[in-house]
C-alpha cells in the first residue's frame, strides 16, 4: 500500500513534486501555530493545503479566482468576528496563516511563488511571538532551510533535479550566511520598539496575573514552563525562605482579589516602612517575559534591583514594579534580606482597607468568626492568637491540599472551610484572609513564587510557573505586616521541599517517559534546562547592555550605539576590501607561462605587429619575421626568445630546459621594437 | 530626447565598445549583476522582519532576519559565480536563406568542480531563452536561433547569457558580441515560374568540351507533353521526382543562363528571389547554368561549389 504510493510520488511530474514539497514546508511552518490560531483557521489552512496537494498529485487545474476571492472574503469576515478587529498581532497572524495557505491555490506566475516564500518567512517570525525556545528555533531553522530549498529548486529550470541537490545548495548558503548572521546579531544596535505594540502582544504567555480568581493559580500550577532563573552569590537561602514577591492583592469583591483600591488619600495609607536586619542575599535573576510590569525579587528587597532599560520602584506593599511591562527576557541583580519587618507598627486609618469584606458573601465564615470571638477562651485574643488559632484549625481540621479542587461557587471561603475542605494555595490563602478580616485582623493576599529547584548541571536556581504560590500577610500591632503561609499548615510538603505535587502526565509524556527511571528523567530534565538556560542567557538575553559590554571588552572606552554602527560598517568595509583583494589575486593567478606570452604579445602588438589573440609563440615569431623589416638583430633575439618559451612548455624536459623565471628576466632585458 | 531613445543610444554605445570574439571567458569584468524585482521584495521582507523583531523585541526574530539576509548575500555570490569562469564558444553558423532561422550553436565550458545550474542564453533583446545546466568540469551545448531580416553577410547578433540561480533575487548577465558572420541568401521564391529557355551558345564548343561526370553527353530539358518514353532520363527522374527528357540537340546549341533581366520583374529583391529559386531548381535537376547579374557574370557550371558561388553572389549582390 505504501510502496505503490511512494512509487507514484517518484513518478510525479516535476511541477507536482515541487508543489508537494512546498506544501509540506508550509505545513511545517504553520504547525507550531495550531495552538494559537482559532480552530477555524487551522482547519481551513489544513483543508486548503490538502486540496492543493490533491490537485498536484492528480495534476489537475487550479480552481478559479472566484473560489479564492470567496475564501478570502470568508476569512476576513471570520477573522473580524474572532478577533473583533483586523489589526493587532493575533488578527494579523490569523490572516497571514490563511493567506499563506490560500496563496498556494494561486501559483500561476513566478511572482505568486515568491509571495508564498515571503509570507512563509513572516509566518516563521510570528512563531516567535509565542515561544523563543531552543525547540522553536530548531523547528524554524528546518523551516528556513525548507523554504530556501524550495526557492533554489524553483530556480533550476532544467529537467527534474533531485531535491537533495537544491537542499545542498540551500544548506551551503545558510551555512555561509551564518557568520554574517552572527556578526549582525552581535553588532546590530538593539533599540527600543519603534512604535507601540498592539495591546494583545503578550497574551500568549502565561504567568501570574494582576488579579486572582479562585481557580486561576491552580491552572498555572500545571504549567511547567520556567518563570525565572536565579544565580545566587554564595549559598542560597533555605528553600522555605524563598518567597518571590509578586502582586499583593488587598481588595476583595466577593469573587476576585484585586490590588488595593483604597478610598483613603495616600498619606493615610500604611507606608512600607521596611526595616532589614541580618545578612543580605545577593543574586542575579533572569526573568522570562511576563508582559507585566513586575520584577520578581525575594522578600524583602530594599535597594532598587539594577537592570538596564527600566525604571523600577517599590510600592507601599513591597512589590517592585517597572515603568513598562517586561516583554523580553530581562536580567537584573538584587539584594534581599530574608530577615525584615515592614508596615506601620501602630494602628492607622488606612489599615481599615485590609478589613473590608463585601456584603452578601461567605455568611458561614462570618458566622464562624463571630462564634470564635464569642468563645470565652478568646476573650483577650489579639492578632497573633487569632493567627495561631486559625492555623491550628487548618492543621487539625481535616483540610487537605489538592491540585484539582474543582470549581468553587459563590461563597468560596464557606466552601473551603465547611464543604470541600480541600484546595490549592490560593483557596487556602483567600479563605484564610477572609476569616482573618472577619476576626478584625488586617490581612492581605500576596502572590508570587515560592521555592524552586537547583539545576545540578549549571548551578542555576530554576523557578517554574508551577511554583506560583499565594500566601497571606496579617498586620499585628507592634510588629507590622507578618507573613503567614496557611498552605504550610495544610500541606507542609508544599512549602520548602523539593517534593512537589506531580501534575498528571499527558498521554504522550507518559508514553515517552513511562519506562525511564525518575532519577534519569530528572537528570535529563536538568540537562535540558541547562541547555535552555544557556540559550536564554546567550541568545535571548542578548541586550543592548551586553552589546555595550562587548564593545568595552573590545577596547571602546565609553561605548555607545554609534560605536556599534561604526564597528559594523568597519567590518563591512574590511570584508569588501578583502574580497576585492582576493579577486585581484585570483585574476592574477593566470598561468605564469600564459602571462609571459600575453606580455610578449602585447608588446609586439604595440609595435604594430598584427597578431591573433590565440597565436602560439612559434607563430608569433613567424609573424615578426614576416612583418618586420629583415636583418634586425633585436628581432632575431626576440624570435629566439619566443622559441625558447615554446620549448619551455612543450619540449621534453632536459638538462637545458630554461626556467620560467629566467625567461621572465630575459623578457625584460630584450629590446622590444617601438 | 525620450528615455526610450536615450536607452537605445546607450545600448548601441555599450554594445559597440564590447570586443568581438567567438570565444568569451566570463570574468568579473564582463559579468554584470543587479537585483531583480523579487530581490527588492526580499529586501522589503527583510525590512519588515527587522521592524517586527525590533518592535516585539524578539531576539530570535533578529536571528531569523539576519540568517535570511546572510543567505541572500551568499546567494548573490553564488549567482555571480554561476556565470563567472564560464567559457563560451560560438560555432560558426552555416549559410541560411532569408526567412529561415539561423541556428547558432554555443558550447559552454565549465572548469568548476560543481554543477552550474540554470544558465539561459538568448539573442539580446529577443526574449527567447534557452536554459541549460553545465556539468562539473564539462561542457553543455546550446542552440539559439535568430531570423536574419534580409539577405547579405550578417554579423551574428549580440548574445546574452543570464542566470538567476539560486534565489532569483539577483540577475547576473553578460553581453557577448561574437565575431562570426552568417551569410544569408535571398529567400527562394516559393512558386517560381519554370526555368527560362536556354540561349544559343556563343561558342557552342565550350559546353561540349565539358562532359558530365556521368558521361552523359546529351543535354536535358524538362519533360514536355508528347516526349517519347525513351527520351526520358529515368536516372534523373528518380533523383528529382520530375520527369526530364533528353535534349541532345539543345545541349549542343543552348546554354541555360539565369539572367536578372529574364525575371520579368523590376524589383531587384524579387529578381534575386526568383534567381535563387531557379538556381536551386537547376541544381536539383542537375542542369548546368550560368548566372548573370548587373555587373556580374558567372559562367555556366554545375555542382555544389558552383551553386554556393551563385547563391553567395545573389546574397551579396
Amino acid at each position: 500500500m505504501l510502496k505503490p504510493a511512494l512509487n507514484h510520488l517518484r513518478t510525479l511530474p516535476r511541477d507536482s513534486r515541487d508543489t508537494l514539497f512546498m506544501l509540506a514546508v508550509i505545513a511545517w511552518v504553520l504547525l507550531p501555530q495550531v495552538d494559537h490560531l482559532p480552530l477555524w483557521c487551522s482547519a481551513l489552512a489544513a483543508v486548503v493545503l490538502l486540496w492543493r496537494g490533491w490537485l498536484a498529485v492528480k495534476v489537475q487545474p487550479l480552481p478559479s479566482r472566484w473560489w479564492l476571492l470567496g475564501l478570502l472574503l470568508l476569512t476576513v469576515t471570520a477573522t473580524y468576528l474572532t478577533h473583533k478587529t483586523l489589526f493587532g498581532r493575533d488578527a494579523g497572524v490569523t490572516l497571514i496563516a490563511v493567506l499563506l495557505a490560500l496563496k498556494t491555490l494561486e501559483l500561476r506566475a513566478k511572482r505568486d511563488a515568491f509571495v508564498v516564500f515571503f509570507l512563509g518567512f513572516f509566518m516563521m517570525l510570528t512563531n516567535f511571538f509565542f515561544s523563543q525556545s531552543l525547540l522553536t528555533a530548531a523547528a524554524m531553522l528546518v523551516a528556513l532551510l525548507g523554504l530556501l530549498t524550495a526557492l533554489v529548486n524553483a530556480h533550476m529550470p532544467v529537467g527534474k533535479p533531485p531535491l537533495l541537490q537544491a537542499a545542498k545548495t540551500a544548506g551551503g548558503m545558510a551555512l555561509l550566511g551564518a557568520p554574517i548572521m552572527a556578526v549582525l546579531f552581535v553588532l546590530f544596535p538593539r533599540m527600543a520598539p519603534l512604535w507601540g505594540m498592539p495591546g494583545d502582544a503578550m497574551s500568549g504567555r502565561s504567568g501570574l496575573s494582576a488579579t486572582m480568581q479562585v481557580g486561576t493559580i491552580a491552572r498555572l500550577a500545571l504549567d511547567d514552563s520556567i518563570a525565572m532563573r536565579i544565580r545566587f552569590e554564595g549559598v542560597p537561602p533555605a528553600q522555605s525562605d524563598l518567597y518571590f514577591r509578586g502582586p499583593v492583592l488587598s481588595t476583595f469583591d466577593g469573587r476576585d482579589w484585586l490590588p488595593l483600591h483604597s478610598g483613603f488619600p495616600p498619606r493615610m495609607q500604611p507606608p512600607a516602612n521596611l526595616q532589614v536586619k541580618g545578612p543580605a542575599v545577593n543574586y542575579q535573576v533572569t526573568l522570562e517575559p511576563s508582559n507585566h510590569p513586575w520584577l520578581m525579587v525575594l522578600d524583602a528587597t530594599q535597594a532598587k534591583p539594577t537592570l538596564i532599560g527600566f525604571e523600577a520602584r517599590m510600592t507601599n506593599e513591597l512589590q517592585w514594579v517597572t515603568d513598562r511591562p517586561v516583554t523580553d527576557l530581562v536580567r537584573y541583580t538584587a539584594q534581599s534580606y530574608p530577615d525584615f519587618s515592614q508596615g506601620p507598627l501602630r494602628p492607622m486609618a488606612g489599615l481599615q482597607d485590609y478589613l473590608d469584606l463585601p456584603a452578601g458573601f461567605n455568611p458561614r465564615t462570618l458566622q464562624l468568626a463571630a462564634e470564635l470571638r464569642r468563645d470565652p477562651r478568646h476573650a483577650n485574643a489579639d492578632g497573633a492568637l487569632w493567627v495561631s488559632t486559625v492555623m491550628e484549625r487548618l492543621r487539625s481540621g481535616g483540610y487537605s491540599y489538592t491540585l484539582d479542587p474543582g470549581v468553587y461557587g459563590r461563597h468560596s471561603a464557606d466552601e473551603f472551610w465547611f464543604d470541600r475542605q480541600e484546595g490549592f494555595c490560593e483557596h487556602i490563602a483567600s479563605s484564610f484572609v477572609i476569616l482573618m478580616r472577619a476576626l478584625d485582623v488586617p490581612a492581605r493576599v500576596v502572590t508570587g513564587y515560592q521555592g524552586g529547584e537547583t539545576n545540578a548541571v549549571d548551578g542555576f536556581w530554576t523557578v517554574r510557573q508551577s511554583d506560583a504560590h499565594a500566601w497571606a500577610e496579617v498586620w499585628l500591632a507592634g510588629r507590622g505586616w507578618v507573613r503567614v503561609d496557611p498552605t504550610s499548615a495544610v500541606a507542609p510538603g508544599r512549602v520548602g521541599s523539593l517534593q512537589r505535587l506531580q501534575a498528571p502526565r499527558g498521554l504522550i509524556a507518559s508514553a515517552l517517559l513511562g519506562n525511564v527511571s525518575p532519577a534519569l528523567a530528572l537528570n535529563l530534565r536538568a540537562l535540558w534546562d541547562a541547555i535552555n538556560n544557556s540559550w536564554n542567557q546567550r541568545v535571548l538575553n542578548y541586550t543592548q547592555g551586553k552589546q555595550l559590554k562587548l564593545l568595552q571588552n573590545l577596547g571602546f572606552e565609553s561605548p555607545s550605539w554609534e560605536d556599534l554602527v561604526t564597528l559594523l560598517i568597519g567590518i563591512v568595509v574590511a570584508v569588501s576590501l578583502a574580497g576585492a583583494g582576493w579577486t585581484l589575486w585570483e585574476r592574477q593567478r593566470q598561468d605564469p607561462w600564459l602571462r609571459l606570452l600575453d606580455l610578449a604579445r602585447a608588446r609586439l602588438q604595440k609595435a604594430g605587429v598584427k597578431l591573433s589573440p590565440t597565436s602560439p609563440p612559434r607563430d608569433m615569431a613567424e609573424q615578426v619575421r614576416q612583418q618586420r623589416p629583415p636583418g634586425q638583430a633585436n628581432d632575431q633575439a626576440l624570435c629566439d626568445w619566443l622559441l625558447r618559451l615554446e620549448a619551455q612548455r612543450y619540449a621534453p624536459p632536459t638538462a637545458h630546459t630554461v626556467r620560467l623565471s629566467t625567461l621572465k628576466r630575459e623578457l625584460n632585458q630584450l629590446i622590444w621594437p617601438k | 530626447m525620450s528615455t526610450g531613445r536615450l536607452r537605445q543610444r546607450f545600448q548601441r554605445w555599450f554594445e559597440a565598445r564590447l570586443p568581438q570574439s567567438d570565444v568569451i571567458t566570463l570574468t568579473q569584468r564582463n559579468v554584470y549583476i543587479l537585483p531583480t524585482r523579487p530581490g527588492f521584495m526580499l529586501g522589503a521582507t527583510l525590512l519588515v522582519l527587522l521592524v517586527a523583531a525590533i518592535n516585539y523585541q524578539l531576539n530570535l526574530g533578529y536571528l531569523l532576519t539576519f540568517l535570511l539576509a546572510g543567505s541572500a548575500v551568499v546567494g548573490m555570490h553564488v549567482c555571480h559565480g554561476t556565470l563567472r569562469g564560464l567559457t563560451m564558444h560560438l560555432i560558426a553558423p552555416p549559410a541560411q536563406y532569408t526567412g529561415a532561422s539561423a541556428v547558432l550553436t554555443i558550447n559552454i565550458l565549465s572548469q568548476r568542480r560543481s554543477i552550474r545550474h540554470g544558465i539561459g542564453l538568448a539573442v539580446l533583446g529577443s526574449g527567447h531563452w534557452v536554459w541549460t545546466d553545465v556539468p562539473s568540469q564539462g561542457s553543455a551545448s546550446v542552440q539559439v536561433a535568430f531570423k536574419p531580416a534580409r539577405r547579405g553577410l550578417h554579423q551574428v547578433p549580440t548574445l546574452t547569457a543570464e542566470t538567476r540561480f539560486p534565489m532569483g533575487t539577483f540577475r547576473v548577465w553578460t553581453v557577448w558580441r561574437p565575431a562570426a558572420q552568417v551569410l544569408v541568401y535571398p529567400a527562394p521564391e516559393p512558386m517560381a515560374p519554370p526555368l527560362p529557355p536556354g540561349e544559343a551558345s556563343a561558342g557552342g564548343a565550350a559546353t561540349l568540351a565539358q562532359p558530365h561526370a556521368s558521361g552523359e553527353h546529351d543535354g536535358v530539358r524538362a519533360y514536355r507533353r508528347g516526349d517519347p518514353m525513351k527520351l526520358i532520363v529515368w536516372k534523373k527522374a528518380a533523383k528529382s521526382n520530375e520527369l526530364v527528357s533528353r535534349d541532345a540537340q539543345q545541349a549542343q546549341r543552348h546554354e541555360l543562363w539565369l539572367d536578372a533581366h529574364q525575371c520579368g520583374t523590376a524589383d531587384p529583391e524579387k529578381q534575386l528571389s526568383r534567381l535563387c529559386a531557379w538556381v536551386l531548381l537547376a541544381d536539383q535537376r542537375g542542369l548546368d547554368y550560368g548566372l548573370r547579374l548587373s555587373g556580374l557574370e558567372i559562367k555556366p557550371g554545375g555542382g555544389e561549389a558552383h551553386k554556393q558561388r551563385c547563391l553567395q553572389a545573389l546574397a551579396l549582390h
